[in-house]
């Protein structure tokens, strides 16, 4: 395992993905306040998405047929990383892009994908993911809300929570438990996609620490769902969702969602005449960091587009990146605050106000750390 | 990244480079036996122009080589004399018998390359010496057994372990950024990243693997010393950590990006492999 991620290269023809994305960001975000830019994957703007869609980038790994771009992960990987960079608004289509589309286009059926998936990459409808419930986080597998067969299909029943964006999706692909209870563990769960406007559903945004209010609380009430609400097997949904984890663990979001505070302080030290030793100590430190990381991503990038499944690596990976992403907001921080003084520009302090009181979400959100840590000991023998 | 190369030298290394023929060379008792081995290899002149009687290969052909050096905790200066020789033959130099440091090159090449060449080495050698302390102690930890079972059950345990493989493997892809070059010589800044990168994981590896292992690791019949001792010394040797954040801080500095992200792809653009 310590030797399967090895120096990749990006192939010419995507990489030039790079400046027409890079050309059509700098006019779509300019004059953006870098506290808003900071949101990135947070930042929810349906209108934005909807321009995306219109360019074919959304759903760029997805065949034509179904209206994807029919391109490699490696230029997605390119459009993911100047959405970052750029700090653009891409929540809205996020969940679909990365997961629920490659999702029903591995384990749906044709007229499941051909039903959603052109709707996703027009950048149309918007899906979140359902996973965590109450008392069931990163204990998964416990998970209680129930599908019940039924003479039109299936009857939905229980709660989610944590559901990012689900107040303003039209889809949840959620899992559920169709046999068993929460003792019976990875057997008896299933997949189910819920089209979020069906009676019986209640949603409620949860307001985070900053303000912002992006994840929610769902509620099914004896949901009516119909027969081809499935996706994949009966049964299947710990085996799918957990291949599904790979590709929500291994992107350049995992390693860059500091990355517009960076840039801002970056462009704060350029004003002075001459940056302190310890700031341009901590600059350096911070970008080696993130071209060793960078490089590691791109190479579970392409073990992913080899068509293998590197959990482990990508879970490496990930909390080396989340390490990276929450020691950022620390260190500058910190090395501001050398000068208590000093005025701050107004759009820095915000954005490291903001970074800073998020942060502890980036070793949460998709697997916590301590979850990570487990999987990475399972790779080495360890359990 | 391992080649045919990689294989041959490490084996060779493995046969003759054992924990014992370390301690002995430490001791004092010689090394003239185990030079005389790697010199037979024909090894040395690995990135010799072939006009010049080497193997003409570049610094990316030969990053197993440097980690094996690592990875066997080598008591001889193989892959300094290595870059060295390579360095004088493209100057046109002579270069003397014998295992050599980098001060054989003298004035054969600019302060700056030979400071990177210095860091790509230690760079590659900590990636090889990580590799095996993390080998060591996840077979410790599956091996000892405290309270009735193997001390690697214990969660506590398995995270520290798991620190270790994510530090381990950033050090492993420092080292192939710092030999991303097609020539005899590194690129400089990624030379630097690569240190500054390796050099806060031999901490990690260091620290770690002791912590894993307990009082025996500490002992010097042990073999683990002869690895975090050499990882200690790497960490600082030809510039600290910091001192090579600097130096890459001083390239954004003088150069045009302010994104973070342009600066490091601009910079990772450099890399040949």
């Amino acid at each position: 395992m310590f030797d399967s991620l090895s120096l990749t290269r990006i192939p010419a023809d995507d990489e030039a993905l790079r400046a027409p994305v890079r050309a059509f960001l700098d006019k779509a975000l300019e004059g953006v306040a870098p506290e808003v830019r900071a949101r990135s994957w947070g930042g929810f703007d349906a209108a934005f998405s909807r321009a995306l869609g219109e360019r074919g980038w959304i759903g760029l790994t997805l065949p034509k047929e179904y209206g994807g771009g029919g391109r490699s992960l490696y230029a997605r990987f390119v459009l993911v990383e100047e959405l970052l960079r750029a700090g653009a608004p891409v929540a809205a289509h996020w969940f679909a892009d990365r997961q629920s589309a490659p999702h029903i286009l591995k384990f749906g059926t044709p007229a499941q994908a051909q039903f959603h998936l052109p709707r996703i990459c027009r950048g149309e409808v918007f899906f979140c993911i359902g996973m965590s419930e109450p008392g069931s986080g990163s204990d998964l597998a416990s998970v209680r809300t129930r599908a019940t067969r039924n003479d039109k299909g299936w009857r939905l029943d229980g709660q989610k929570i944590w559901t990012t964006n689900a107040h303003r999706s039209h889809y949840m692909i959620a899992l559920v438990r169709t046999s068993g209870d929460a003792g019976s563990r990875q057997k008896g769960l299933s997949q189910v996609i819920v089209d979020l406007s069906l009676p019986g559903i209640t949603i409620r945004p949860i307001t985070d620490l900053t303000g912002d209010a992006h994840f929610c609380e769902v509620f099914f009430d004896g949901v009516q769902l119909t027969d081809d609400a499935l996706i994949g097997a009966e049964g299947d949904g710990w085996n799918q969702v957990t291949s599904e984890l790979a590709y929500e663990r291994s992107g350049p979001e995992r390693i860059y969602s500091s990355v517009v505070l960076l840039d801002e302080w970056l462009a704060h030290l350029r004003t002075r005449r001459e940056p302190s030793q310890r700031s341009l100590a901590l600059a350096g430190r911070v970008l080696s960091a993130l071209a060793v990381l960078r490089s590691l991503s791109v190479s579970v990038n392409g073990r992913l587009a080899e068509g293998e499944s590197p959990i482990v690596e990508a879970a490496l990976v990930k909390d080396l990146g989340t390490t990276l992403e929450q020691f950022i907001p620390e260190a500058i921080a910190d090395a501001l605050g050398d000068d208590p003084d000093a005025t701050l520009p107004d759009g820095l302090a915000r954005t490291l106000q903001y970074v800073s009181q998020i942060a502890p979400a980036f070793s949460l959100r998709g697997g916590t750390r301590e979850v990570l840590r487990g999987m990475i000991a399972r790779g080495l023998g360890l359990r | 990244m391992d080649n045919e190369f990689g294989d041959a030298f490490g084996q060779l290394l493995a046969d003759r480079c054992t924990p014992e023929a370390v301690r002995g060379i430490e001791r004092g008792e010689g090394a003239d036996a185990l030079w005389h081995d790697l010199v037979e290899s024909g090894f040395v002149d690995a990135l010799v122009p072939e006009a010049q009687g080497g193997a003409g290969l570049s610094l990316h052909e030969v990053l197993p080589l440097v980690q094996a050096c690592g990875y066997h905790a080598l008591p001889l200066p193989f892959a300094e004399t290595m870059a060295a020789r390579a360095v004088l033959a493209h100057a046109r130099r002579q270069w003397p018998d014998g295992p050599v440091t980098l001060d054989a090159i003298g004035d054969a090449l600019p302060v700056e390359d030979r400071g990177a060449l210095h860091a790509a080495l230690t760079t590659a050698q900590i990636a090889g010496a990580a590799a095996r302390v993390l080998e060591m102690s996840i077979a410790h930890a599956q091996q000892r057994t405290q309270f009735g079972k193997p001390i690697g059950s214990f969660q506590a345990v398995q995270h520290q372990l798991s620190v270790m493989a994510e530090h381990a493997c950033a050090a492993r892809m420092a080292a192939q950024l710092s030999f991303a070059s097609a020539s005899h010589l590194p690129d400089r800044t990624l030379a630097a990243m690569g240190k500054s990168v390796a050099g806060e994981a031999a901490a990690v590896l260091a620290a770690g693997s002791h912590a894993v292992h307990g009082a025996i690791g500490i002992t010097a019949e042990f073999d683990l010393q002869l690895y975090t001792r050499r990882l200690l010394a790497w960490r600082v040797q030809g510039g600290s950590p910091s001192h090579w954040a600097m130096q890459v801080a001083r390239q954004w500095w003088s150069g045009s990006h302010d994104r973070a992200i342009d600066f490091t792809l601009e910079r990772l653009g450099a890399a040949r492999f």
